[in-house]
């Protein structure tokens, strides 16, 4: 599984423009096997637009963009069995029931029929669907969307995982169930890129936080150390006042 | 590919977009040209009686075969483009696009497999169209049948229904370039028009999308038959937009 010599998520000098920005401006970021790496920032920091790279959805203007040690533009489709996201909407396509959607996800990426029906039981348990489960996506509330979508990206057990604001739509038994499920991943190896804008809750899970700003990293917060939200500010602050110097 | 044609046919199937275009066009199509047919044997007068008279290109099971001929030209191309529309289209206004990355499927193999089971539904509502068309005619009495007289016209009207949906599959290539149902329709409602002025101006023969309605009135006063190779057109111009589709998907990004 992958290629030895780079980690398993791997940003190199990566850069994306758009409409003449610098979505991501030349950002180095790599992700463990058994780590969880959040990256925190203001709308329209670039953490999407960083996803979306990682997972082949756009193409680099410049650097390098790794997954399992391929690019991800030229990373093997088999590759990608090893790979679970959910970035902005949840995989639930609105005709489907639960149970429909999952087996989907679970045959796009790559789960044998014989063990279909297996996995979708287990994930359906696993992410508490059980009651909705022949009920249609488009009647579910937001928040079991999100767990249907959670569970889609999950149900074939990666051993990358890269999420965009996971715990969106989620109540708050939802965003402890996220947690734990992180934190349970990571136990099994699994290398996780997450995204928030909730500091205090990725400070209970990430072994590092990236702090983005205009598209690049501006800083890293220290998951244990206190009053996130004052450091994250002056990270942002002290390199919005750098940018107006440098003109 | 099996997994993506899988996936496919569970989200036409349960789309309630298809089921309705499927309904409209095997009950609307043969009740329409039933309905033409009998107002123009009933001998009125008026504009629409005059209409249909227009449109018979012969007498009995001839003219209202050919009734549905020229219905199912025009309006298999609007219920085709539509549900064609929505195959390509929905995963931009469903926002499903994105999770259609990063897979072991790559997104050329899903945009194939949506033609693959497109392809399957066109064949199925052809023939369900043209044997709809055949009950009803028989339930009312068109005229006195013999398989081997009629069934030649009831082939005509098959491949005309499977060439005019055909040639609505190159929709699918608008709706994924334009990301959405949107222009996808507007582009069914342009062409549509298009073909009528290509008619018009005498070149219709040469315009593909053209080509059923033309083969629907062959044998009309003033109509040139349609030639082989502008017949040949129909399965290369659906050819290359499914061609085309597929290489959208095998390079787009999202955005």
């Amino acid at each position: 599984m992958g290629r030895p010599g780079l980690p398993p998520v791997a940003a190199q000098e990566l850069v994306r423009w758009f409409d003449g920005d610098r979505a991501v401006d030349g950002l180095d970021l790599d992700v463990q096997a058994g780590e969880i790496h959040a990256v925190v920032g203001l709308n329209g920091a670039g953490k999407t637009t960083l996803m979306r790279l990682l997972l082949g959805m756009l193409r680099p203007d410049a650097g390098r963009a790794c997954v399992l040690g391929y690019d991800a533009t030229d990373m093997p489709p088999e590759g990608w069995t090893h790979v679970g996201h959910l970035i902005e909407t949840p995989f639930a396509y609105p005709e489907l029931t639960v149970h429909e959607n999952i087996a989907a996800a679970g045959l796009l990426h790559g789960l044998d029929r014989s063990r279909l029906s297996d996995a979708i039981d287990d994930a359906v348990d696993r992410f508490g669907l059980e009651r909705w489960r022949h009920r249609r996506a488009r009647h579910l509330s937001l928040g079991n969307r999100q767990r249907l979508g959670l569970a889609s990206a999950l149900m074939h057990e990666p051993s990358v995982l890269i999420l965009d604001e996971p715990a969106n739509a989620l109540d708050p038994a939802g965003v402890v169930f996220i947690r734990d499920l992180l934190l349970a991943r990571k136990e099994q190896g699994t290398a996780i890129l997450v995204s928030s804008h909730h500091l205090d809750e990725l400070a209970r899970v990430a072994d590092r936080i990236t702090v983005m700003h205009r598209g690049g990293r501006v800083g890293m917060l220290d998951p244990s150390g206190s009053e996130l939200e004052k450091r994250f500010f002056a990270l942002v602050f002290e390199a919005d006042l750098a940018q107006e110097q440098a003109r | 590919m099996i997994a993506a044609i899988l996936v496919e046919w569970w989200k036409m199937k349960r789309s309630l977009v298809t089921l309705t275009a499927t309904a409209l066009m095997v009950i609307l199509l043969p009740a329409m040209g039933l309905g033409f047919f009998s107002v123009a044997q009933q001998g009125g007068t008026g504009a629409v009686a005059d209409k249909a008279r227009a449109m018979l290109v012969g007498e009995g099971w001839a003219g209202y075969l050919g009734a549905v001929d020229q219905i199912a030209a025009a309006a298999m191309f609007v219920g085709a483009g539509v549900v064609v529309a929505w195959m390509f289209g929905r995963e931009h206004a469903d926002r499903t696009f994105a999770a259609l990355f990063a897979l072991p499927v790559p997104r050329a193999t899903v945009a194939t497999a949506k033609f693959i089971v497109l392809s399957g539904w066109a064949i199925v509502l052809s023939a369900l169209v043209a044997i709809v068309t055949t009950g009803l005619g028989l339930v009312v009495d068109v005229g006195p049948f013999a398989i081997a007289t009629q069934g030649p016209g009831i082939v005509r009207l098959f491949g005309i229904a499977l060439s005019t949906t055909g040639l609505a599959l190159t929709i699918g290539w608008v709706a994924s370039v334009g990301r959405g149902y949107l222009p996808a329709i507007g582009a069914v409602v342009l062409i549509l028009g298009a073909a009528q002025v290509s008619v018009l101006f005498g070149t219709g023969g040469w315009f593909p999308f053209a080509v059923p309605g033309l083969l629907a009135v062959t044998g009309s006063d003033g109509i040139p038959p349609v030639n082989a190779m502008q017949i040949a057109l129909v399965p290369l111009t659906a050819g290359l937009g499914i061609l085309a589709t597929v290489q959208w998907w095998r390079h787009a990004e999202v955005v």
